[in-house]
């Protein structure tokens, strides 16, 4: 193990190096570009040994990665915004035929307006693309969930492909203390072949996705449901498991904090966490009973778990740096009311937006979330205004 | 020394009988004959399109063919190929045949720019497209190697407009010009010219990127009689309207043509053509000779 100061870009690149995939497909695109500067370095200096290929365009990236899959092999790309869009195409394939990947995706606004910021509206929009979806805050998480979603992406019970998701330029491009562990132990943490359960080897000729009928495509559509909630245990699996290995726990799908006694609860995803926690202290140092739930997995959704942290509490807000078009609200928020529908309360709650298109979302931004919940959380039951945090 | 048509016989066909094309299909018959040559130790790559839709993937849990094979995307054929090759280029097996096989419209058009790219990286794939002008597999609509005053169910004959009006996008030259590591045209009218460019296109695609571009009279869509592919292939060839070129080792040929026959010839006696007058027949014939021009400059 060493230590290292180095952006979330880079810190991708060297866990990707540590990961070993056969094949990387990428190709530039702000805020992720360095990333991809960052194993051509790599690969140049015989640092990795992988087939890299430079691509013209996102569809290819994900293609390639898709041939190189379907034919065995362990794939890494790495994305943002309209990077995102543009492979949507074979991005959604390469879930639906079960095929594992790990890709980075340095968040970024949707256009229009004209933007490269930062904003989570490119991963929201793809959330029912069938792939899982984690929210990393800083660049250890990074680090340590590209390790891990090779692990879960791979799980012989899961068997989907997986977004490392965080927050374009905010944590891309900002400079952390990293931990960089061995490679002996990565390599035995996430084992040394893909597991192949399908593969276009003319050693075992096989027909792979040939047109299929409908009663036929209902069968794998519930066992793609069934992978993604199969997910749920493996994320809490892997995550206990690398704790044992390199000494570091992020709780599983969902991370609470300060929330046991808590009255109200701030909900949270990516970067904006960070900042929530400071806020979250600075309110609990004047009384008020205030906690937090990072969402760390969007996909598979852990609503069992957010329902349960949120049964006993008096209020609740959601930060979402996206929007529901059709909502007047944050994704995040409707996907936390989908959560809690069962519970027999109707508990004061809101939907704060924030952080749009490069924004600042800050503690002062959450801790205003934070004096409306103590404002509403003896009121009328049910739900608020949504509040732009601008 | 065996010849192509000892080759032909002697070797395993690697597409299940029965599959549902046309009649007479030119796709069909350069898909079977394709594989014969590259044989067991092949991966094929098929986007949508007629070889697709004839089933020679399969359906639900049966294979269409004795390799494997997998249904791409219209858009991705050359890229998702060029994956499959890079794996095995990376674990040691570069001895595997890695071929796209898609119509015009995978090529030509929706994925273009996957072919373009995959081309200028030089990938390890031997890319064939069966040519024949248009989406024949989903009605007969125009695509951009619809050749000019072809009457497509998109481009029909109406009162106003004629049949397509642009002449067809000229994808072998543009190809020709990204440098492959092979290139050729072919017909399935001139098998011993077929079979030795498969091969030769199959070797260099250990190499780098190897393209064939291949009439495919389509019966069904240009509207013929199904026992006359190989005479409209035949034609096509004779009357320079499909010229045989090879472009290897930074080289153009193009094969002789001493007496041509006119276009019009080619194009007597197809549905798609039989509203062209002498005019358009005559466009039709300046493009062909324009174009075999440029190729016999090219090739000095």
């Amino acid at each position: 193990m060493y230590i290292k100061a180095m952006t979330g870009n880079e810190t991708v690149a060297n866990a990707v190096k540590l990961c070993k995939p056969d094949v990387i497909a990428a190709y530039p695109i702000t805020p992720q570009s360095s990333v991809v500067e960052k194993i051509a370095v790599m690969v140049n200096n015989g640092e990795l040994d992988c087939e890299f290929v430079q691509v013209e365009s996102e569809h290819t990236s994900m293609s390639i990665l898709q041939g190189a899959s379907m034919a065995g092999g362990r794939v890494f790309t790495a994305t943002a915004g309209n990077g995102l869009h543009l492979m949507y195409e074979p991005y959604a394939r390469q879930s639906t035929l079960r095929l594992p990947a790990v890709m980075a995706l340095a968040t970024r606004e949707l256009m229009s307006p004209h933007t490269v910021f930062s904003g989570h509206q490119d991963a929201m929009i793809v959330r029912d693309a069938g792939w899982m979806q984690v929210f990393c805050e800083n660049n250890q998480e990074i680090m340590d969930m590209i390790i891990q979603a090779y692990r879960i992406s791979e799980h012989p019970d899961v068997l989907l492909p997986i977004n490392v998701c965080y927050d374009g330029f905010y944590v891309s491009h900002l400079t952390e203390r990293v931990e960089v562990p061995d490679q002996d132990k990565v390599t035995e943490f996430i084992g040394a072949e893909n597991y192949k359960h399908i593969t276009l080897d003319p050693k075992n000729p096989m027909a792979v996705d040939p047109m299929t009928s409908g009663p036929r495509l209902m069968k794998f559509r519930e066992s793609h449901l069934l992978g993604m909630q199969n997910a749920l245990d493996v994320i809490e699996e892997v995550d206990k498991e690398f704790y044992e290995k390199f000494g570091r726990s992020y709780g599983g799908a969902v991370s609470e904090y300060r929330c046991d006694d808590a009255e109200t609860v701030i909900i949270t995803i990516g970067a904006a966490s960070g900042d929530a926690k400071e806020a979250v202290d600075k309110a609990r140092e004047e009384g008020k009973k205030v906690g937090m739930i990072k969402v760390r997995f969007l996909r598979p959704f852990p609503d069992k778990k957010i329902a349960s942290l949120l049964k006993d509490k008096k209020a609740f807000a959601v930060i979402d740096r996206s929007v529901s078009f059709g909502w007047n609200a944050g994704p995040l928020y409707v996907e936390i009311k989908s959560a809690i529908a069962d519970l027999d309360t109707s508990i004061p709650n809101f939907s704060a937006i924030g952080g749009l298109g490069g924004s600042d979302l800050n503690a002062e931004h959450v801790y205003r979330c934070i004096e409306m919940l103590e404002e509403f959380k003896d009121g009328t039951p049910g739900r608020k205004e949504t509040i732009w945090l601008e | 020394m065996a010849t192509f048509i000892d080759k032909l016989r002697e070797k395993e066909d690697m597409v299940t009988e029965g599959i549902s094309a046309c009649k007479g299909c030119g796709g069909e018959m350069i898909l079977r004959r394709a594989l014969k040559i590259a044989g067991p130790n092949s991966v094929c790559i098929i986007p949508p399109g007629c070889m697709a839709g004839a089933g020679s993937i399969g359906w639900d849990d049966t294979s269409g063919m004795k390799i494997p094979v997998t249904l791409s995307l219209l858009t991705n054929p050359a890229s998702f190929a060029a994956g499959v090759s890079r794996y095995y280029q990376q674990i040691g097996r570069p001895d595997i045949n890695i071929l796209a096989f898609a119509g015009d419209g995978a090529t030509a058009d929706a994925g273009f720019q996957s072919l373009s790219g995959a081309c200028e990286r030089n990938e390890k794939i031997l890319y064939i497209c069966y040519d024949n002008e248009g989406y024949m597999n989903t009605g007969y609509q125009r695509s951009s190697t619809t050749s000019e005053g072809s009457r497509t169910s998109t481009t029909p004959v109406g009162n106003v407009n004629k049949g397509k009006p642009e002449p067809s996008k000229n994808l072998p030259l543009i190809m020709m010009m990204h440098n492959p590591e092979y290139l050729a045209t072919a017909s399935p009218s001139n098998m011993n010219d077929f079979v030795k460019k498969v091969e030769r296109a199959l070797e260099a695609s250990k190499r780098g990127f190897a393209y064939l571009h291949v009439f495919a009279p389509c019966p069904t869509g240009w509207g013929y009689k199904s026992n006359e592919s190989i005479k409209y292939a035949k034609n096509a060839v004779k009357s320079n309207f499909f010229p045989l070129i090879e472009y290897h080792n930074g080289k153009l040929s193009v094969k002789k043509n001493p007496n041509p026959i006119p276009v019009s010839v080619f194009i007597k006696g197809v549905k798609k053509f039989k509203h062209l007058d002498d005019k358009s027949i005559e466009i039709l014939q300046e493009t062909t000779d324009k174009r075999l021009e440029t190729l016999l400059k090219l090739a000095e």
